[in-house]
């Protein structure tokens, strides 16, 4: 209540300038919006299109199978990276100077970097690239929990006994049951895109910005008719994200009124070998994290060489600690403040509610964003530590449900029934039993809160009022300036934070659980 | 016939069966029994073609003279029945059963009313069009076994089929599947831990017995 309470009036505050007819007549001429919405809608589309569709043609070719288990054991590692840290990898992967063009260079003998726009390209592809790859990562994610249920399992021995191959059984029997229950991540991952600040700074074009960007210099405009142009922008993305789920959903219930009636024609299996596309998908995670490691040691690299003339660790000595240290306190709060939070919600509150909770997870963040500054600036407590702890835990929170939740349902209530016959009250039952049980994903939700609050960016700047920096805002600030050492070594340090966070979740639950197997 | 030959599976701790030799007649009801975790479900995988990776195997299968385990789970003509009924829940109850239906039956008309028959035969008329989830225990059970030999499979694979069925249910539908395995006439190999499944006169292997001889 508290968290999601004061974003309600705030959202309201927010809102309300833009209501003035006024104000959408001069957003109208502004002149920038019409090229910024197209590049956010290229970008948005494009990167959500491709990520399902690589997500999708990853899960057909390797599931089941050995190769999807260990694709699914890497998965973790990959999401860990935050999405700023990965634009900014990218950016250095793919950039004219970057490492791609460093290795053509090598075989075209090229001595200066190409004159090709290969990043902030005017239509957001490169964004919308950087998009595809980072949320594919987290489709397989939420694809791998539902093909670890028996029965979905089961279906596919079910279809492919029937004598259909593992892609028709896909295409006929898992897909059309899959897709309903995907499309909420799916438009987790859209909103994502169409409201995305950070990485549109990167990788996206420059003038004029997407829109989101436009939004958020507009809304963070001293002057009061900036910032209702900015009210009136966001609710275009609200309209935008609307209307493109309607669409989609117009499309499914179109594809289920013309599903044929079953023709019993089986299709041997493609006896071609696929190539093997997780490789491409995961080699760009692992070179994201290497180049940006090297430019964080590198003292002398100039165009065509692959490697660093000279490597030395001056950049990391001479780093600015305190975005790190501003962020690690802030990570442990606002997770820390979270986790009675989740425990009592999962045990306690109302389950039709769920729904509600996810919601800042699937609209985009900006018009929230807006509203809690909104609401901050009415009680004046904008700018303060306190502000900024709240302003994270709107988005921490249900991503820690979210991921607690499968866990939680799955846990044996018998156990429970067990501690009420003998005597314990439902409190004292689930602090002596249920979550000592659930102790690992318990951690593990903890690491992931950890990280999702390294990773917010526009809740930080907002809220914060601009006198906090943690490693991302840092990071998207510097790629303004150019100085890579610098930037390299704050993505990485961006890295390295959920990363631990996650190591440590895995080392205490082995320590915890070191004399109790079934725990482990 | 279907033939296990010198079947060995074992995983990283153990060997779970030992040169196992094993062979079903046209229309024989094969019972195999033995306590959770003896590895009956692991037998039955592999048999399917769907050996957990944590398993390897040698050994050969070998179905009406055709070497099956190194074909892939749909080449290998092996009909599949679990407890639970898995009938699709997106398509309609006659949908499911034209699934399994040899594309033989082209033209769509002759497909559904093969279908319709197949539904009348089981004293299910009418339902083609019914969603499955709104049909009763026994009514999903038998549609899902229609299914499975509606593929017209050389073999069948039945994976505690009567467990989740109540007592009265559970003697109907048994009577009902092994009227069908007979009408079929093909090898069966039922895995139960429930001695009143076992057919009258049926061979029965308790699996740990198995074990002993073999290992």
């Amino acid at each position: 209540m508290l968290i999601f309470g004061p974003v309600l009036p705030g959202l309201y505050w927010a809102v309300n300038p833009a209501l003035d007819p006024a104000v959408w007549q001069s957003l109208w001429f502004d002149g920038q919006w019409a090229q910024a919405l197209r590049s956010t809608l290229v970008s948005s589309v494009i990167g959500t299109v491709l990520a399902c569709g690589m997500a999708a043609l990853l899960a057909t070719l390797h599931y089941p199978g050995q190769l999807w288990m260990s694709l699914q054991r890497r998965l973790p590692l990959l999401l860990s990276v935050p999405h700023a840290a990965f634009a900014l990898g990218l950016f250095f992967l793919i950039a004219p100077s970057g490492w791609l063009a460093r290795a053509v260079a090598h075989f075209a003998q090229w001595t200066s970097p190409p004159d090709w726009v290969t990043v902030q390209d005017p239509y957001g592809l490169s964004l919308a690239l950087a998009l595809a790859i980072k949320e594919s990562w987290f489709l397989l994610w939420v694809l791998a929990a539902v093909l670890g249920e028996q029965a979905v399992a089961r279906q596919m021995v079910m279809g492919r006994s029937l004598g259909y191959s593992r892609t028709q059984t896909w295409r006929l029997v898992l897909w059309p049951q899959l897709l309903p229950r995907l499309k909420w991540p799916v438009m987790a991952v859209f909103a994502y895109g169409l409201s995305v600040v950070d990485m549109a700074i990167i990788l996206g074009p420059g003038t004029p910005p997407t829109l989101a960007v436009l939004i958020w210099r507009w809304l963070t405009d001293p002057d009061p008719a900036l910032q209702a142009r900015g009210s009136a922008a966001s609710l275009i993305l609200l309209t935008v994200l609307l209307a493109c789920a309607l669409a989609v959903r117009g499309l499914a219930w179109l594809m289920k009124l013309h599903r044929p009636y079953p023709t019993g024609q089986r299709k041997p299996a493609a006896s071609r070998r696929w190539p093997r596309v997780r490789t491409p998908l995961f080699l760009v995670g692992y070179a994201v994290v290497a180049v940006l490691l090297l430019w964080s040691v590198a003292q002398e690299w100039f165009f065509p060489a692959l490697l660093p003339a000279a490597v030395s660790l001056e950049t990391w000595q001479q780093a600015d600690g305190a975005p790190f240290w501003t962020t690690l306190w802030l990570a442990v709060a606002a997770s820390l403040l979270c986790l009675p939070a989740v425990l009592v919600w999962l045990e306690w509150g109302p389950k039709r509610l769920n729904a509600l909770l996810y919601l800042p997870l699937i609209v985009p963040a900006l018009p929230l964003v807006a509203g809690q500054y909104a609401a901050l600036l009415h009680v004046q407590w904008d700018g303060t530590a306190v502000a900024l702890v709240w302003s994270h835990l709107l988005w921490v929170l249900p991503y820690m449900v979210l991921t607690l939740i499968g866990p939680y349902r799955a846990f044996d209530l018998r156990l429970m029934t067990s501690a009420r016959t003998l005597g314990y009250s439902p409190w004292k039952a689930c602090l002596a039993v249920k979550w000592p049980v659930l102790l690992r994903p318990i951690l593990a939700t903890l690491a992931l809160g950890f990280a999702v609050s390294v990773a917010q960016y526009l809740p930080t700047l907002f809220a914060g009022g601009g006198r906090f920096t943690t490693v991302t805002t840092e990071a998207v600030a510097l790629s303004a300036g150019g100085n890579r050492r610098v930037l390299a070594v704050q993505a990485l340090l961006q890295i390295a934070l959920p990363m631990a966070a996650f190591g440590l979740a895995a080392v205490a639950t082995h320590w915890l659980g070191r004399h109790r197997k079934g725990l482990r | 016939m279907l033939n296990i030959k010198n079947l060995t599976i074992s995983n990283a701790e153990k060997n779970l069966f030992s040169d196992l030799s094993l062979a079903l007649n046209p229309g024989e009801v094969v019972t195999l029994t033995g306590v959770s975790g003896s590895g009956k479900s692991t037998l039955l995988n592999w048999v399917i073609g769907d050996l957990d990776p944590s398993f390897s195997a040698t050994g050969e299968l070998w179905l009406n003279q055709v070497r099956c385990d190194t074909l892939p789970v749909e080449a290998r003509r092996i009909g599949l029945l679990f407890q639970d009924d898995l009938l699709f829940p997106h398509l309609s109850v006659g949908q499911n059963l034209a699934f399994a239906l040899p594309a033989r039956f082209r033209d769509g008309k002759a497909r559904r009313q093969r279908v319709e028959q197949t539904l009348s035969n089981i004293g299910l008329d009418g339902f083609h069009d019914r969603d499955p989830a709104t049909l009763s225990g026994g009514q999903r059970a038998r549609v899902s076994l229609m299914r499975t030999l509606l593929a017209e499979p050389l073999a069948l694979l039945l994976d505690e089929p009567f467990s989740k069925l109540d007592a009265v249910l559970r003697t109907q539908f048994r009577a009902f599947v092994f009227e069908q395995i007979e009408h079929q006439n093909i090898p069966t190999l039922l895995v139960t831990h429930d001695p009143a499944d076992v057919p009258q006169g049926g061979r029965v292997i308790e699996i740990s017995d198995w074990q002993h001889i073999h290992v």
